[in-house]
């Protein structure tokens, strides 16, 4: 079962290189030295591996809020929005709170968990109290945190003086340390990825999000609070997309720039639907997509293939590996059909 | 007496595209496809109506290109989810980040910009002046003069109410949402019903890629669409699917992308303004929704 996963999921990224290169090729550009300079760029030596995985932070976290959401029933698409009002929260405390590094970090992280936690729970509470569907309030609320959060750095949050439109530098105990060339913030997603594959897969509030994914009836019928149950996963799925920004604004810029959001959290959606809602499925393709995004710029200094490039790849590969895993699927119903016609175990009986 | 005209002018330019997309989704809402994908097909017509408006010189050939562009969308979303029988959620939000992806990606290769492209060398889709209505005080400057998109939109608002309800096609487009296995025994494809429904929306959302970028302006600009697509289905939904409700809805969520703009004028900043219509789709469903309640316990009640 695990090896027939990586087998569809290799051969949807395979495909899926193969399309990009017939693409290029139709463009008059050579495909062997593209990849070449895209994987060269993201993989090949110390700094560009750290790049990779500085990427890698944002695209995990929102791909890991969709999949857990995803997998358990409620379709939340907002983490765009909760991924900008976590980043905004943590940018308020570490604009008017300047403390030591030791209570800072970890203040600034919950301040992150909060914001989306609080934009999550929000979209959570109009389903519970009103019936509203969640998939198209939170669309809409992640246009409202859009301009929320725009309104926020165009006026009060504004740095004095600046000609761009962004918010002064957080306090410098609220910026998390470098490793030589590696950020501190993959070490903060690696411990929020275990925690949650821990949870989802070893305790009793994970099981309870898997079987209500499966069949909300059997849930309820063996026990489960369903209401609960779906406000529990809002919480943590909000959480996670507002960490992803917090580390993005901790362990980058330092401040909440316009654009800050870019499109990690639709990539995310992206990795979580290509992931199948496996949550290592979801990190592999996370850092994929990661080595792919980081590569862009280098691919293009080097081969005058546009990065933008890169994001019709993405889509190709997603689109191939949803594809692929139906005709997969197909073909193995094909495969069973045939070998019992031929004489399996049914006709063994009958004589 | 200015203003109250140029809110509801606002209004009718801030409902067309919406309108357009709805009433494309509508078809396949009947037709049982559970589709997501107007936000992508209204991208890629408004990024090929700048296109085929500024290479072919023609607005016409512009809204042309634009149909083109989001029906390809379509017929990858039957390859996918009709023929292979994909997930058509997934299929739906995989292709809007394609076409986003695609349309940022041939904007820079083509046009050699990033964000967005504008040319005095685009040709706008024209307004239509109507020679008697105009001159009636009062409404002639809001029956008249309005863009050509605005009125085909009134067109396919008659057209979809007509080919849904009163035609053979409108007929088998619900059996296939309503009762595919009895649409099946009459002889009659549901596949093929579905695939028809798509296409249509194909048409319709490219109508309104179009209207955006060569209505009332001449640019397109990267994710122009904006969440029109995602308002449109709020509207299919709240309705269930009636093209007249979809038009009223429609105007009610243009009214409040007017209003959004008469009130920056007053100093309201624009990144509030902006929020409006996202705000009224959240009320919008919150009156639905209490409504259904009540109607809900009101037939509980009867049956108890």
């Amino acid at each position: 079962m695990t090896n027939q996963k990586f087998l569809s999921g290799a051969l949807g990224i395979g495909v899926g290189l193969l399309l990009g290169a017939i693409l290029m090729l139709l463009q008059g550009y050579n495909p062997l030295t593209t990849y070449g300079a895209l994987f060269d760029y993201s993989l090949g030596g110390l700094y560009p591996l750290a790049t990779t995985l500085r990427t890698a932070v944002p695209l995990i976290l929102t791909g890991l809020s969709a999949s857990v959401a995803f997998a358990a029933g409620p379709v939340n698409l907002g983490q765009p929005g909760q991924l900008v009002m976590g980043a905004l929260a943590a940018t308020v405390v570490g604009l008017y709170v300047d403390l030591p590094a030791p209570i800072m970090l970890p203040l600034l992280l919950a301040a992150a968990l909060a914001g989306g936690t609080a934009w999550s729970g929000l979209a959570a509470l109009l389903r519970l109290r009103f019936g509203m569907n969640e998939f198209i309030t939170t669309l809409m609320l992640n246009m409202i945190a859009d301009g929320f959060t725009l309104w926020a750095i165009t006026y009060p949050l504004r740095e004095i003086g600046s000609n761009s439109t962004m918010t002064p530098l957080i306090a410098k105990g609220g910026r998390l340390p470098e490793m030589g060339e590696f950020s501190t913030s993959i070490i903060v997603a690696g411990l929020a990825f275990g925690v949650i594959w821990f949870v989802y897969n070893h305790w009793t509030a994970g099981y309870e999000w898997r079987i209500t994914g499966q069949n909300a009836l059997f849930a309820r019928l063996g026990g489960v609070n369903i209401d609960k149950n779906y406000l529990a996963v809002m919480l943590v799925t909000g959480a996670l997309a507002g960490l992803a920004g917090g580390l993005v604004l901790m362990g980058g810029p330092h401040r909440f720039l316009k654009g800050l959001g870019a499109n990690y959290a639709w990539d995310g959606v992206m990795i979580a639907v290509v992931a199948n809602n496996g949550l290592v499925g979801t990190l592999l393709y996370g850092l994929f997509f990661a080595a792919l995004q980081s590569g862009a710029l280098g691919m293009e200094l080097i081969t005058a293939v546009p990065s933008e490039f890169i994001l019709v790849l993405q889509a190709v590969i997603v689109l191939v590996g949803v594809a692929g895993r139906v005709i997969i699927e197909l073909w193995q119903q094909r495969r069973r059909t045939w070998q019992l016609a031929r004489g399996g175990p049914q006709r063994e009986q009958a004589t | 007496m200015n203003i109250i005209t140029g809110l509801i002018n606002g209004t009718i330019t801030g409902a067309t595209a919406i309108l357009l997309a709805a009433l494309g989704g509508s078809f396949t809402y009947y037709a049982g496809v559970f589709n997501i994908a107007m936000e992508g097909m209204i991208l890629a017509g408004a990024f090929f109506a700048v296109l085929g408006s500024y290479y072919l010189q023609s607005w016409l050939l512009g809204i042309l290109c634009a149909i083109l562009g989001s029906l390809l969308l379509a017929l990858i979303f039957i390859l996918f989810a009709v023929v292979l029988d994909t997930d058509e959620f997934l299929t739906g939000i995989a292709l809007n980040l394609f076409a986003l992806g695609a349309t940022t990606y041939l904007l820079r290769q083509i046009f050699g910009v990033k964000g967005a492209f504008a040319d005095a060398a685009i040709i706008p889709i024209p307004r239509i002046h109507i020679p008697w209505l105009a001159e009636i005080p009062g409404i002639g400057p809001i029956i008249s003069g309005q863009n050509l998109v605005v009125y085909l939109a009134l067109l396919a608002t008659m057209g979809s109410a007509w080919l849904i309800f009163r035609s053979r096609f409108g007929l088998r487009l619900r059996a296939a949402g309503y009762n595919a296995p009895a649409l099946t025994a009459s002889g009659v494809s549901v596949a093929r019903v579905q695939s028809q429904s798509l296409l249509i929306c194909g048409v319709l959302c490219g109508l309104a890629g179009a209207f955006l970028s060569l209505g009332y302006v001449r640019l397109f600009s990267e994710n122009m669409s904006a969440g029109r697509g995602w308002i449109s289905l709020a509207a299919i939904i709240l309705v269930k699917g009636n093209p007249w409700g979809i038009a009223i809805i429609s105007l009610l969520f243009g009214f409040f992308d007017g209003l959004g703009l008469l009130l920056q004028r007053y100093g309201v900043p624009a990144q509030f303004t902006a929020m409006a219509p996202y705000v009224a789709t959240l009320g919008a469903l919150y009156v639905y929704s209490v409504r259904g309640r009540k109607n809900r316990s009101l037939e509980a009640g009867m049956q108890g």
